[in-house]
């Protein structure tokens, strides 16, 4: 092994997006194997957990784990990366806040078992068999990771020193990172490494929105053809902008979608909370009748404001011990 | 210092028994003094009393801590006397926090062992929260103190009257082309039947008079900018065509060829095209109407032009964009009359001699179009008069609301058509009446005394018009059917035309009826939804002319105790801040300010509120969708460690 | 559950609902000690990280009063209070906390005896639905 800085990446529970985003880097991929070595990195290359062990203390200069923490297998891993890393940074959403995954944070164990391997109707599972922690078959004893009951965030299991949330994190972001990493330019640990601001500050159609902007009717995509130019807040159509960190350019709002809030709250916000906070203010109905045809427009809740973050929400998770 | 090494000194009050005998304040005391964040806990009688409060600013003198907490009575009661008792010692007053263990502890529960330990949360809570307090300041700025007054009537005039004899600058924007606004139109004031025009007399010529005045008339204002202490007033002032020379000799009026209906008379009498609103108006000056003078319709006379004795005509006179200062502005746009379409019903407009109220006081006045002489269509003496009560109110297709007013004007009816044809039989006809007042009821005693016929009908709607030969007949239900010469619709009040737009365009809110919302219906009457801008006369909601001039008075009174020369203007401490380095100036913050307080920074890209107009009332913090915003004393971090408190030690 | 005593929050406005306490406590018409107010200056600056930051550490139930429509000191702030926790408390059931965990009503400076009744009917509401435990979402209350 050479004297180049040891990178690692890991995923725990997550859609393998994040891994994208390093594939995304296209040929600058090539400035980043030069400048490190990528020491573990099973999505992409042949390593095992025990080549991971058998490494000091530290020795790794920077980790990218990405993934919720749902099962015991990633907080073990999880836990390893971290006595072996000089720097471990959440990558992407999931790791920082639950992403995708902690929406089953509104179900629990059993309910997802339930329909995952017994209930849903494509299931053929006569026996009713379930996945055990442990079972016997021709007498050897076989053991599975065990699924949590809630879906953690990274830094609910480990100490994480920085956060780049992103569903996923765009290749630009990644690169600052390992940029700002190698050159040892990191800010102040515990920090989010994106601008501190919402999206709103960036967005082309911010200046179509109007000062005293208020929502008589909320639509969902698929009522409407969204104006290209005008805010999505004013055309009554949820954009979660408002309460979500800048620094993925918005390619969504260029595709013409709104902001589903993947980048996560600014500051020390509750992302969901804050949202319900803001769009509740501008509901523009006077009756209780009139306020709940705009609410029931808005079918999911929680789905939609913590579509990213419920592992973070004040009533996200029960924090468990590091 | 880090949070957890503040100390607060906690002061329990026993308020006699009030408190000591609800509350275990000996075992509350014991308990907080083993506090790590309890640098002392102190216990007297009263605290509020002198002694006490002298007790309390000696202690904090010789003990320095960081917080104060004080367990006693309602914060309602006296906490900005403590707040100042502390200040006194020393310390900056926001570090006093209360717990309320009298009116939400002692004295709700039955249980004194509860009691006890809610007060110990509630201590917990207030001590807790107090470790995130932070000093605060009181900010002042420099204020405007001159007035601007939008509207002319009797209450805008009394405005500027005071607020000129107190040595401000006025400017009163009036949109018709004099003062006077309704209660020039009316010859005596119901129920003391003054002379209208002997109380407008004097005002108008103390206001001509008047070096601290300024009259701008035939003006509209266009826009409304700033706060209270600064605002900027935009006005429109249409061109008259004959300039300030001018004083209102009427030579011109004898050469104008132009006859044409007057709106002064509600279209019963003639003026000519160019024309003053009465004599005597304010300003002199007269104007050409536009529409109707050859000059401009045809180019065909100039005949003014040469009767002029001052060379006052200007045809090329055009509108002035004006804009005036002024640290505080009253609005008194007043009332209309209701549209004839509400008593259309009632045979306005189908028959000969009914007339609407405000027709009716017309030719009643002296400087009506018959001179006073009350005379129906054929020029004879009415010697039967019938006054129908509520005409077009008390509906849901006309004005929903009783204007409070009418019936006293509708007994003047009677009062002024006797003193003219003493035999004259008179009937008010009306569901309900409104005498409120020993003089109002004074007043209709006298009429019924006097021979008026008081019927009372069993519902408003059922009343009808009918045209009899020369005679009209009234019948409805509940009553036997009349046959009178001359018939009065007793109309109410309505929002003045344009009340809306203004409203819209100073940010202030209307009421259900449309007239400008009060600040507060009993505290501040006389105020609208804005700081700064006070509210006189009908344009809150309808009143007879004392009450007019006493909310004109009070308006300006209001606005100049305020404003004083020399003096800053103190601002609320509790107000919003947005940390503009988070702000990603969304927006929404500005959307739920009920004060327009937040404005946009383009150039920074953030909110930002403006402390002036602020209130505190912290909508824009718990909308923030970011978290940029705060509020004051009330912080989240104060917030939380309060919920927390009061929910474990 | 007998012996349970449930913790209730109440975010109050200074102007309306405090004094509606007040009220109660000079008219001596007591209520259930579980409630404790936490005065803020309107209701429009109750947040809902408030009401989550509260269930959080221990409430089993959660109010708010304000004062009356048209009767806000700040205008409409309880109007807007209003719109945002409509909003809120149906998410809040999808958080798994009962619905009659919350409630939001107006209680004027006069009113110490509505004070003392809504205080009282929510300590027996909340009383009856037994203790909040929040482990994660897994202690779901309502299906």
């Amino acid at each position: 092994m050479s004297d180049k800085p040891k990178v690692a990446f890991y995923w725990c529970a997550s859609c393998g997006g994040c891994e994208e985003t390093v594939i995304d880097l296209d040929e600058k991929i090539l400035d980043v194997v030069a400048a490190v070595d990528i020491v573990f990195w099973p999505c992409a290359m042949d390593m095992k957990y025990s080549d991971l062990k058998a490494m000091d203390d530290g020795e790794i200069t920077v980790s990218f784990i990405n993934g919720a923490v749902r099962t015991s297998e990633q907080e073990h891993i999880a836990k390893l990366l971290r006595r072996k890393s000089a720097t471990v940074i959440a990558f992407g959403s999931c790791a920082v806040m639950g992403g995708i995954p902690a929406l089953a944070n509104l179900k629990n164990k059993k309910d997802i078992f339930e329909r995952a391997y017994l209930d849903s109707p494509t299931n053929v599972n006569p026996g009713g068999v379930v996945p055990q922690e442990e079972s016997e078959v021709d007498g050897y004893k076989l053991t599975l990771p065990e699924f949590f009951d809630t879906v953690y965030k990274l830094d609910d299991v480990i100490d994480v020193d920085y956060y780049m949330p992103g569903c996923p994190p765009t290749p630009e972001n990644l690169a600052n990172a390992v940029q700002s990493a190698l050159e040892g330019f990191l800010p102040a640990k515990g920090s989010v490494l994106l601008p501190d601001k919402s999206l709103c500050v960036s967005c082309d159609r911010n200046e179509s929105k109007p000062d005293d902007i208020t929502i008589s009717q909320v639509y969902r995509l698929t009522e409407v053809q969204a104006d290209p130019e005008k805010c999505f807040l004013a055309q009554g159509i949820i954009c979660m902008g408002p309460a979500t960190r800048d620094g993925c350019d918005y390619p969504c709002i260029k595709g013409n979608m709104p902001c589903t809030g993947c980048f996560g709250p600014v500051s020390e916000a509750d992302q969901g909370a804050r949202m319900i906070a803001s769009i509740g203010g501008i509901i523009n109905a006077e009756k209780e009748g009139d306020i709940a045809d705009v609410v029931n427009n808005i079918p999911d809740p929680a789905g939609t404001f913590y579509r990213y973050s419920l592992s973070s929400s004040i009533l996200g998770n029960q924090r468990k011990e590091k | 210092m880090s949070k957890a090494d503040l100390k607060a000194g906690l002061f329990l009050c026993r308020c006699g028994a009030n408190i000591a005998d609800f509350v275990d304040l000996e075992r509350v005391a014991s308990v907080a003094r083993n506090r790590d964040d309890v640098a002392f806990v102190k216990t007297h009688d009263f605290l509020c009393s002198v002694a006490g409060k002298e007790f309390l600013r000696e202690t904090l003198e010789n003990n320095i801590v960081d917080n104060v907490i004080i367990a006693a009575c309602s914060p309602k009661m006296y906490e900005k006397a403590f707040q100042k008792t502390v200040s006194d010692a020393g310390m900056n007053f926001a570090k006093v926090s209360m717990a309320n263990i009298r009116e939400q502890c002692g004295w709700v529960t039955k249980d004194k062992e509860d009691a006890t330990k809610k007060a110990q949360m509630l201590i917990n809570a207030a001590i807790k929260r107090s470790a995130h307090n932070e000093n605060l300041q009181q900010q002042s700025m420099d204020c405007l103190t001159d007035i601007i007054i939008i509207g002319g009537g009797i209450a805008g005039m009394e405005s500027a009257i005071v607020a000129a004899n107190a040595g401000r600058k006025v400017t009163i924007i009036e949109k018709e082309i004099s003062l006077g606004g309704g209660i020039i139109k009316i010859e005596e004031i119901a129920p003391n039947m003054e002379c209208a025009p002997c109380l407008l007399a004097p005002r108008l010529s103390a206001i001509k008079e008047h070096e601290n005045i300024t009259v701008v008339t035939n003006a509209e204002v266009t826009d409304l900018l700033g706060f209270f202490g600064n605002f900027t007033v935009k006005v429109k002032k249409k061109a008259r065509y004959v300039d300030d020379s001018c004083i209102g000799c009427e030579a011109c009026f004898e050469a104008c060829p132009v006859s044409c209906a007057s709106d002064f008379h509600l279209g019963m009498g003639a003026r000519k095209a160019i024309y003053t609103a009465f004599p005597g108006s304010v300003p002199a000056t007269a104007v050409i109407d536009r529409k109707q003078c050859l000059h401009f319709t045809d180019d065909s006379c100039d005949a003014c032009v040469a009767s002029c004795p001052f060379q006052s005509i200007d045809f090329d006179e055009t509108d002035e964009e004006l804009e005036f200062s002024g640290g505080a502005v009253i609005v008194a746009t007043g009332y209309d009359n209701p549209d004839s379409s509400l008593v259309k019903h009632l045979g306005y407009g189908a028959i000969e001699n009914v007339y609407t109220m405000p027709e009716f006081e017309r030719i009643a006045s002296s400087n009506g179009p018959t001179g006073g002489n009350i005379q129906s269509s054929n020029g004879g003496k009415p010697q039967s008069v019938a006054v129908i009560h509520c005409a077009g109110s008390l509906s849901k297709e006309g004005i929903p609301y009783c204007s409070g007013i009418c019936c006293m004007t509708a007994f003047k009816v009677g009062e002024m058509v006797r003193k003219q044809s003493p035999e004259a039989v008179i009937y008010n006809i009306h569901d309900r009446l409104v005498c409120s007042g020993p003089q109002e009821q004074a007043f209709y005693q006298k009429q019924v005394d006097e021979g008026t016929n008081m019927l009372k009908v069993n519902s408003l709607s059922s009343i009808a018009l009918k045209k009899k030969k020369e005679k009209i007949e009234v019948s409805a239900d509940g009553i036997t059917s009349v046959e009178v010469d001359m018939v009065v619709l007793s109309t109410g009040l309505v929002p003045a035309e344009g009340t809306e737009k203004l409203a819209e365009m100073i940010h202030a809110d209307t009421n259900s009826a449309g007239f400008f919302k009060a600040d507060h219906a009993i505290l501040h009457e006389t105020g609208t939804t804005v700081d700064g801008i006070n509210a006189a006369g009908c344009c809150i909601d309808p009143c007879n002319s004392a009450t007019a001039i006493t909310r004109g008075f009070a308006a300006a009174g209001d606005a100049i105790a305020k404003l004083i020369p020399g003096r800053k203007l103190e601002l609320e401490m509790m107000t919003a801040v947005i940390d503009e380095d988070i702000c990603g100036g969304c927006k929404l913050c500005i959307a739920v300010c009920p004060y327009s307080a937040i404005t946009f920074d383009p150039e920074k890209k953030v909110s930002v509120v403006n402390e002036v107009i602020c209130r505190g009332c912290g909508t824009c913090a718990a909308s923030c969708p970011s978290g940029a915003a705060t509020a004051k004393h009330f912080t989240n971090d104060q917030l939380y460690a309060e919920i927390e408190g009061v929910l474990y030690e | 559950m007998n012996n349970f005593e449930p913790k209730i929050v109440a975010f109050v406005c200074n102007w309306c609902s405090y004094a509606g306490a007040d009220k109660a406590g000079e008219q001596k018409l007591d209520y259930p000690a579980n409630v404790k107010l936490i005065r803020v200056m309107c209701t429009g600056r109750v947040d809902p990280q408030f009401v989550m930051r509260a269930f959080r550490v221990g409430a089993d139930g959660v109010m708010i009063l304000g004062c009356h429509p048209g009767d806000c000191h700040y205008r409409n702030g309880n109007m807007k209070t209003l719109r945002r926790f409509r909003l809120f408390e149906k998410m809040l059931e999808q958080f798994g906390i009962n619905r009659q965990r919350f409630f939001l009503d107006w209680v004027a400076a006069g009113e110490g005896k509505k004070f003392q009744e809504v205080t009282t009917e929510m300590t027996e509401r909340v009383r009856n639905l037994g203790p909040l435990e929040i482990k994660g979402f897994v202690e779901r209350e309502v299906g």
